[in-house]
């Protein structure tokens, strides 16, 4: 199993470029399409808040700096989440035809939703030196984090991966759920501490995870270690049975999906 | 000069350390319905999981056996032929070699890399240029970039396609697209090469190019196996063949041997055999014109009876008939139309238009019709046969049905050409 992890390191490599490459080619507005979802995100949310329309209460941000860093890392989130399903059901044609290790496509997809996080990354410098947030040395430990964070989404999604080739059924839920899920994340709000909604967004494996990497980027105060490494442990193991569920089960996805 | 040498590659028996492919007994079922077919997926996936056991070895509703106990055994720098109609089972066999789909039963050995020329092109992405394209193609068939930047010149080079290299290859012509995958996948050298109709791509000029290429690389031992409906290149390529239908293993063997039954049963396939003579029964004398044919059938030039006729054989058509009065000027006729294509009239001719006029005394006569070679191709054949006198007709057998047979591959063509082989040196 690691064997042909290391083994397909090059092609996930080959592969990753490949798509980055022919994404960007195609593509005229290129990179704005990472900073773009986080600023209308941002600017909607920052006008409903000032508004009154929606109450959020007291974020340890300006409130549309809060709102634009949250919504890049919960669409990282995303994007791993349903990156390994989107990568199977592309990749359908290549592996029906082709026997290579299968992890590549899954380990290019991850590589992307890195590579598109350094993108909005540059966002995420600029948001800093406009509100003048300062950043103390812990910003290094969130990118630890934020791969657990990346470990999570793609462990959801290897799992979705092999139903979601036969099924299409599971694309579309996904789209679904992960706006759902939204609303279960401290993305737009601070974390609430009370009440059933609390409950729930406690609960939500997301949770610890996104909050201690916005905070070790910028407060460098972690308000629930004890939840981050409960969510973090909980995506290793996770990961690691959706793997070997991956490779167990991807030869009888062939077989259904080719001609 | 090409059988001379197949015979001998077969009369070495290399040692079993030379198998490089080793096929035991595979099985595999498939299901025609596609939703049921998921669903057996999503179970097939859930069982293998829990670590329970599947039943494999049975057949759920609606499942059906697209490969059933097929071994067979495959030595470096062996060449191995897959024949059958379309939905035998033979790409599926390729698959399971591959290592794209596990099989049910049985099991497949491999010793070496294999490489599948089943997918020209797989994960080429029209919109990225040619050069990225062959990078991206060839680590697919796992190779290292380190490998790929050697082996970079002489891709472009066998596929051609110099000026080209920098465009897209949406770009490409068809031809262009197939050579450049032909070239990546040629190029990956492996030890077995998985071959399923491809070679047909590109030009003849390419073609030529392609095979001179798998040659060279069977002279170095790497084996193949070779998919192909036209039997002409499985009989210049492959030295062993082997014949699926419907998933069954017919047979193994030398290439000619293998490919002849399956032409045989190609042409004969949904008719009756038909064989040896027809015997019609004696008329009264109310019903007759004067003159009945009582048999037709064939007989070799020693008169005796063929049960099937053979292509490039000497044979005579004999048409038995009583005659009930003298008859000065009989004229026999002959129309054969082919059953095993598309009911075509193949041959046509009468004693008349020959200038023959054949005198009949009363009593049994035997009318033959002498030729020195068969010159119909296996197949199963329907004539009609008349025996006229000007406009008056005696008797009609309007569907004598025969087979032909043939010792030797000549389905490739309409008709045997009798010939002869001389070398003039001058």
């Amino acid at each position: 199993m690691g064997r042909d992890l290391l083994a397909s390191r090059e092609l996930a490599w080959r592969l990753m470029v490949r798509n980055i490459t022919a994404q960007y080619r195609q593509s005229f507005l290129g990179i704005a399409w990472a900073f773009v979802p986080p600023i209308v995100m941002a600017a909607g949310f920052t006008i409903a808040s000032d508004a009154n329309v929606i109450n959020v209460g007291a974020t340890d941000l300006p409130y549309p700096a809060y709102v634009m860093f949250s919504t890049a890392l919960w669409q990282t989130f995303v994007e791993a989440l349903s990156g390994p399903v989107q990568a199977v059901t592309v990749a359908k044609p290549m592996l029906a035809r082709v026997n290579f290790p299968r992890e590549a496509i899954v380990l290019a997809k991850v590589g992307e939703v890195f590579f598109n996080f350094a993108i909005k990354l540059l966002l995420i410098v600029a948001l800093f030196l406009w509100f003048q947030i300062a950043v103390g040395w812990t910003v290094v430990l969130a990118i630890v984090a934020l791969i657990h964070l990346v470990m999570l989404g793609t462990f959801f999604g290897l799992l979705l991966a092999p139903l979601g080739a036969l099924y299409q059924d599971v694309s579309k839920g996904i789209t679904m759920i992960t706006g759902f899920w939204l609303f279960l994340t401290p993305v737009v709000f601070p974390v609430p501490r009370e009440g059933t909604f609390g409950f729930l967004v406690n609960l939500n494996p997301v949770t610890p995870l996104l909050v201690t990497t916005r905070e070790l980027a910028t407060t460098g105060v972690v308000s629930d270690p004890y939840g981050f490494w409960v969510a973090s442990l909980f995506a290793f193991i996770g990961l690691l049975l959706a793997w070997v569920a991956f490779r167990v089960s991807m030869p009888f996805v062939i077989e259904r999906i080719s001609s | 000069m090409t059988t001379e040498l197949r015979h001998q590659e077969i009369a070495i028996q290399p040692k079993d350390s030379e198998v490089v492919l080793s096929v035991e007994e595979i099985s595999k079922k498939f299901c025609r319905n596609l939703r049921r077919s998921l669903l057996y997926g999503v179970q097939d996936i859930a069982t293998e999981l829990s670590g329970g056991k599947r039943t494999s070895a049975k057949l759920r509703s609606q499942e059906f056996w697209a490969l059933r106990d097929v071994s067979f055994q495959l030595r470096r720098g062996e060449a191995v032929g897959l024949v059958g109609s379309n939905g035998a089972g033979k790409s599926t066999l390729l698959r399971i070699i591959s290592g794209l789909i596990n099989p049910d039963t049985g099991a497949v050995k491999i010793r070496g890399r294999l490489a599948p020329l089943i997918a020209l092109g797989a994960g080429f992405n029209p919109i990225l240029t040619g050069r990225e394209n062959i990078y991206a193609n060839m680590s697919i068939l796992g190779l290292s970039t380190k490998e790929i930047k050697a082996k970079f010149e002489e891709v472009v080079d066998f596929a051609e396609i110099w000026e080209a290299i920098d465009t897209p290859v949406q770009n490409y012509s068809s031809g262009m697209a197939a050579r450049l995958g032909f070239a990546c996948a040629v190029h990956t050298e492996p030890d077995i090469f998985l071959i399923d109709e491809v070679l047909s791509v590109g030009d003849v000029k390419f073609k030529m190019k392609c095979h001179r290429r798998l040659a060279k690389l069977r002279e170095k031992g790497t084996a193949f196996v070779l998919v192909s409906h036209n039997s002409h290149s499985i009989l210049n390529i492959c030295n062993t063949a082997i014949y699926l239908a419907k998933g069954q293993l017919i047979t193994v063997g030398e290439t000619e041997a293998v490919v002849r039954k399956y032409e045989e049963d190609l042409c004969l396939s949904g008719m009756e055999k038909a064989t040896g003579p027809l015997i019609l029964p004696r008329k009264s004398p109310d019903e007759s014109f004067g003159l009945d044919i009582t048999l037709v059938g064939f007989k070799d030039a020693q008169g005796n009876i063929l049960e099937t006729p053979m292509s490039g054989e000497p044979v005579n058509l004999c048409v038995e008939c009583f005659a009930h009065r003298y008859i000065d000027s009989a004229n026999l006729g002959v129309v054969v139309k082919s059953l095993s294509g598309e009911n075509d009239r193949v041959l046509y001719f009468t004693s008349a238009s020959d200038n023959e006029s054949l005198k009949i005394t009363p009593g049994n006569t035997e009318l033959q019709i002498q030729m020195p070679y068969c010159c119909l191709i296996p197949g199963v054949y329907s004539a009609k046969i008349y025996i006229k006198s000007g406009v008056c007709s005696f008797d009609v057998v309007e569907s004598f049905r025969f087979t032909v047979q043939a010792d030797k591959t000549i389905s490739r063509s309409l008709f045997y050409q009798p010939r002869t082989w001389k070398v003039i040196s001058k």
